[in-house]
């Protein structure tokens, strides 16, 4: 009967939202993505399990329209280290070599927060939406409804394959989402916290469940409309190490 | 600083120095630096017909090295150009000799340009090609592969002149423009250009080279990223002429100078494929062949041994043993520091990324004699401290080439600090 009366229900709101669901992505991208340009001020910060901090990592992320992304690692221990992204295309610009290495998806997601994780601030255009449906926000806490969206990746360079992903009814913001590998394993789950005009996404926190329940924190410090030249975007000019200040 | 040891005094003085000298800039994030030290040695091979040389002291096998270095690398901006310097203070301390010390700049480069047009002046490293291995077209750079420790590379003087767009990119560099014509391999004058282009999930790459004395060659590469797992690379080259050692024909047996010159040999072909996977747990493989013609051909290797024999028939014979085991030294010349031993190679690497973690396992093989050399290292990254210790041995059948090496083994450790 109570299966009965969820499927009827669900039934009832999928049309309402089948021919929204791409505006309703869009609008929860635009909670880390608030420019087609940005560039993007990142802190990493991973945790033990015990809450302890482990390492903390700093990245320049110039996120561009058109799923272009070049990121410049900041940290002492990955000082002139780029990565740069140009849709399901990435390179690895390592200092010492002075030369752009062509990397697969699988290499993009070495590390705690994967490069992915950093560069990509959008899932319009990278995923299918379907809508399961109203749930509550948090597995333990019915007070608060969600609606939740499975995503499938439309291509085949995206970070994760599938994405179980909660909005906020109204605002359609951000609230949590499950980030499954290729192999279907489910490989972090995010949470994501909001400034106090609740209009931006501040940090998003993503546990590992593939290891050891560690948990990264990625804080975006600041945002400011950017548009990098498009020299900036061929990884032969970025071993020029040229001052992209 | 009293309290450090004199190596890392003198290198922590050596870095004051530097930074003393760009006081504006010490506190920019553009700039940079790594303290480093690192300890190498290894075990003389006790056979095969260098030992005796080395055992008579002539220094075949490199005695163990303790390095402390303090590098500093950043940028300035002068007027509409960029002034790029990286500058390395290194102290070094072979075991039974003195402590020696240089301070070098590995980039010292001005360089500048309106929209996609971009030119530099100075000390530069360029590295172009695909692969690990073996890069047949690193023209400019001509970087020393499969090296046991990974130490910064020091540029090459040139004139280099760009242009880029969204999707290519032309060079054209005079590399050595102030160089001696004779001057051999990356030391040699030259004109050297490439064209990349990028093709959705392929990169194409043209190359091409004219020496002051090895004359023209030309080369292409590409990259291609088949699948999320999966990505494989190719590069050939052909050489009009190419420098290698000769032994001397007019040389006597017991040689009173060095027999081996430096001779300009005919055309020459070089290519290499190979690919890399890197599954979701984070473990990378890599697998490449090579064939490499400016190698020492199993004729010159043949000659090579004979001429050993010939030496120890001259010990034998109660030839003096300084002036023999002299010969036999200067038979070492014909392993190369840079380039390949054999023409025919294959060459694997095994690594996990793990934590800050990565152990790696890496096999260069020669299947014209089964002679293998093996090298496995593990490393931990933190955020500002590096570790890192790894062993190589040289395996295979004693006939093996890479059995006749004047080591049998030889181990790093290393420690670096990021500031």
């Amino acid at each position: 009967m109570t299966r009965t009366a969820c499927l009827l229900a669900l039934c009832a709101i999928a049309p309402a939202w089948g021919q929204d669901l791409d505006t309703l992505l869009r609008d929860a991208d635009r909670y880390r993505m608030s420019a087609d340009n940005l560039q993007v001020e990142t802190l990493v910060q991973t945790y033990h399990a015990s809450g302890e901090l482990d390492k903390e990592r700093r990245y320049t992320v110039f996120a561009q329209a058109g799923r272009q992304s070049l990121v410049l690692m900041q940290s002492p221990a990955e000082q002139g280290q780029k990565v740069l992204m140009l849709g399901d295309d990435f390179w690895l610009l390592m200092p010492n070599s002075q030369r752009p290495l062509r990397i697969t998806p699988m290499q993009k997601l070495l590390g705690d927060a994967s490069t992915g994780d950093i560069a990509t601030l959008s899932w319009s255009g990278d995923y299918r939406a379907e809508l399961v449906g109203e749930e509550p926000c948090q597995p333990n806490e019915a007070a608060r409804q969600c609606l939740h969206l499975s995503l499938h990746a439309t291509r085949k360079g995206v970070t994760y394959s599938r994405i179980e992903l909660w909005l906020g009814k109204t605002r359609h913001e951000p609230v949590r989402a499950d980030l499954y590998v290729q192999s279907d394993k489910l490989a972090k789950q995010a949470r994501f916290t909001l400034d106090k005009a609740r209009s931006t996404v501040t940090d998003m926190i993503l546990t590992d469940q593939l290891n050891k329940q560690k948990e990264t924190r990625v804080s975006y410090q600041s945002r400011k409309p950017r548009s990098i030249p498009d020299t900036w975007l061929n990884p032969m000019f970025l071993v020029r190490n040229p001052s992209l200040d | 600083m009293t309290c450090l040891p004199p190596l890392w005094r003198r290198a922590a003085c050596a870095l004051a120095a530097l930074l003393a000298a760009t006081p504006s800039q010490a506190d920019d994030p553009a700039w940079h630096g790594v303290l480093r030290t690192y300890w190498q040695g290894g075990r003389a091979a006790n056979a095969g017909p260098l030992a005796a040389a080395d055992a008579a002291g002539l220094a075949i096998s490199p005695p163990s090295t303790l390095n402390s270095e303090a590098q500093l690398q950043g940028a300035l901006m002068l007027g509409g150009a960029q002034l790029r310097v990286e500058a390395l203070a290194r102290q070094r301390r072979r075991s039974g000799e003195d402590e020696q010390g240089r301070m070098q700049f590995n980039e010292a480069q001005l360089s500048g340009g309106s929209g996609p047009w971009q030119w530099t002046v100075g000390k530069k490293v360029l590295s172009w090609d695909v692969g690990q291995g073996f890069r047949p077209n690193d023209l400019v750079q001509q970087e020393t592969r499969r090296s046991l420790l990974n130490l910064p590379l020091e540029g090459r003087s040139m004139l280099l002149g760009e242009y880029f767009s969204a999707e290519r990119a032309w060079s054209l560099a005079a590399v050595n423009p102030t160089a001696r014509r004779s001057a051999t391999g990356g030391s040699e004058p030259a004109l050297a250009a490439r064209v990349y282009q990028r093709d959705g999930d392929a990169d194409w790459h043209g190359f091409a080279r004219l020496g002051a004395h090895t004359g023209a060659s030309v080369g292409a590469a590409a990259a291609w990223v088949v699948n999320e797992s999966l990505e494989l690379h190719a590069s050939a080259r052909y050489l009009r002429h190419h420098d290698t050692l000769r032994h001397s024909a007019d040389s006597p047996p017991l040689s009173a100078s060095n027999p081996w010159l430096n001779q300009r040999q005919g055309s020459a072909r070089q290519w290499l494929i190979g690919g890399s996977w890197t599954t979701a747990e984070q473990i990378s493989l890599l697998l490449e062949a090579w064939r490499d013609d400016t190698a020492p051909s199993a004729a010159d290797w043949r000659g090579w041994a004979a001429r050993n024999a010939e030496l120890s028939r001259y010990a034998a014979a109660g030839a003096p043993a300084m002036a023999v085991a002299g010969n036999q030294a200067w038979q070492a010349q014909m392993f190369p520091t840079s380039g390949n031993l054999r023409r025919d190679s294959l060459f694997a690497r095994l690594s996990w990324t793990h934590d800050g973690w990565q152990p790696t396992l890496d096999a260069l093989y020669h299947p014209q004699d089964g002679g293998l050399m093996l090298t496995a290292a593990l490393s931990w990254q933190g955020d500002r401290l590096k570790l890192e210790a790894g062993l190589r041995r040289h395996a295979g059948p004693a006939s093996a080439l890479i059995r006749q090496l004047p080591q049998r083994s030889q181990a790093y450790a290393w420690l670096e600090w990021a500031y």
